[in-house]
């Protein structure tokens, strides 16, 4: 059952932009979390985690279940290995008309 | 490439403006991007919702609120147990929140059928026996932090009691203030525009007055969460966080559709102050909802209770302040479901997408909608652009003024 649904098909593609396009994939160096990473800018990240990542990452396990405060912080492995990421080149850094 | 009808053709066609532009035939091709308004959902969010203190329903007699597109009835039966039903009696439609509390059931004002919380009708005075089909709406309740929650779901699943919001520790004791609570009327707004803030960093410059100067996401199962750090404009005094002299940190998570909790910690020129605001609403129809806020403020050791009480009052007065902002936009603005963002702005597609579990059937919830999302804002351009702003503004204002001799 749909909920708040768009009325345009334009409406799909732009959710596709803003949620998905240009996500890399981010292998962390230190476990066998996969994520999907954007850098529209040095200071600008978006992260998307899989529950296969979210299960495979020992610091975010490490923590209280889902709802606990202590959720609510980065793991610095992941952050560092996007770090490592964006100095190797393979994170373009630069947003593209928003997105 | 957005399509949409010019005047001319419109006319040629037999189109009027009021149709115009979703049944107009003829299109015209061009670049001006159109809103989408979309269509709001009939169904209501599952999940736990806050009627407000347990205090207030706590007197023995029936209490009344608006919620789900209907009324509720609330009663406190002789255990102590609060109990909440459909505010509506199966029988012949009463009106249960102007009735009896009658032992531990509510009797309906109309034929006194009594009905118990657990959603049967106990007791019919007049008849020889009770329907065995007479059950109504019942809604769960937990008690948490002294509020009151109940389960919403229109799949009717047992209450998910995994999911209630934490337990505050030390709030309800000396160490803090009593919860201060407010409740406000929104009309004209779906109670997405509310959980939008989350995502929306720019509208604390230009609503609330801050510099927003750190600003993250992260959603993450049935929670979302926004961390802020801010200072106030000096070059506005009214609303929550446009104070100057003090610095907040800010921490939000919207535990479930419904319920967030805010972990305030407001540094007012090196005086340090904990305060914690609920922020949570019940919707009422499809763009009306009940917004009601609560603050209790850590009380600071060695200051008396009259000042502690003052320091409490302000800060319940200036978020108060705060939400009264928020209302105004949303009771103007129009409904977006294809908003276009800049790369200063925060993710609020992906703040919807997490928000459409809730309005998802169970069995229907996608994997993005509860997969850990992070996001951080770069707000760097925006504050030196804010910061020139305010510095020409208050140039302006200081050359307004009369000079004294």
């Amino acid at each position: 059952m749909a909920s708040f649904v768009p009325k345009s098909a334009e409406t799909l593609e732009e959710e596709r932009l803003y949620t998905t396009a240009r996500m890399v994939e981010v292998q962390c160096l230190d476990c066998l979390a996969k994520v999907t990473a954007k850098k529209n800018s040095d200071h600008h990240t978006s992260i998307q985690w899989s529950a296969e990542a979210r299960a495979a990452c020992p610091e975010l396990c490490r923590r209280t279940p889902t709802g606990g405060r202590d959720t609510h912080q980065a793991c610095p492995r992941m952050t560092a290995s996007i770090d490592a990421a964006v100095r190797s080149g393979e994170i373009p850094v630069g947003a593209e008309d928003g997105y | 490439m957005w399509l949409f009808c010019d005047g001319n053709q419109a006319r040629l066609s037999g189109c009027s403006l009021s149709d115009y532009p979703q049944n107009c035939n003829v299109f015209y091709m061009s670049d001006t991007r159109m809103l989408d308004q979309g269509t709001t959902p009939i169904r209501f969010a599952r999940g736990w919702h806050c009627l407000g203190l347990a205090s207030t329903y706590s007197d023995g007699k029936p209490h009344s609120i608006e919620g789900f597109g209907t009324k509720l009835v609330i009663w406190q039966d002789s255990k102590g147990e609060l109990n909440v039903l459909d505010g509506f009696c199966r029988h012949m439609g009463g009106d249960l929140t102007q009735g009896e509390v009658k032992g531990d059931n509510i009797a309906c004002p109309f034929h006194d059928w009594r009905w118990g919380g657990d959603g049967k009708c106990k007791e019919i005075p007049y008849a020889r026996r009770v329907p065995l089909r007479a059950r109504t709406q019942r809604y769960e309740t937990a008690i948490v932090n002294g509020q009151l929650l109940i389960w919403n779901d229109p799949e009717g699943s047992a209450a998910d009691h995994s999911i209630l919001p934490p337990e505050l520790p030390e709030v309800m004791t000396d160490k803090y203030t009593d919860w201060s609570w407010h409740t406000k009327q929104i009309n004209g707004s779906h109670c997405r525009e509310l959980i939008d803030n989350v995502a929306d960093m720019a509208h604390f410059y230009y609503v609330h007055f801050a510099f927003p100067t750190s600003f993250r996401n992260i959603f993450e199962g049935h929670t979302a969460t926004q961390f802020m750090e801010s200072t106030g404009r000096p070059d506005k005094t009214e609303g929550g966080y446009s104070d100057a002299n003090s610095t907040l940190k800010s921490e939000a998570t919207y535990y479930g559709p419904s319920y967030m909790i805010n972990w305030l910690t407001v540094d007012y020129k090196g005086f340090i102050t904990e305060v914690i605001l609920i922020n949570c609403h019940i919707p009422t129809g499809p763009d009306t909802f009940t917004l009601q806020y609560g603050i209790a403020v850590q009380k600071p050791e060695g200051l008396d209770e009259k000042t502690v009480n003052y320091i409490a009052e302000r800060y319940t007065e200036s978020f108060g302040d705060g939400f009264l902002q928020d209302v105004h936009i949303w009771e103007n603005k129009v409904a977006v479901q294809n908003p276009l963002l800049c790369e200063e702005d925060g993710p609020v597609y992906q703040l919807r997408r997490w928000y459409e579990q809730f309005y998802t059937d169970v069995a229907d919830i996608k994997p993005e909608m509860t997969d850990r999302f992070e996001f951080e804002v770069d707000t760097t351009k925006a504050n030196e652009y804010w910061h020139a702003e305010v510095a020409d503004n208050l140039a302006k204002r200081a050359a307004e003024e009369p000079v004294s001799h």
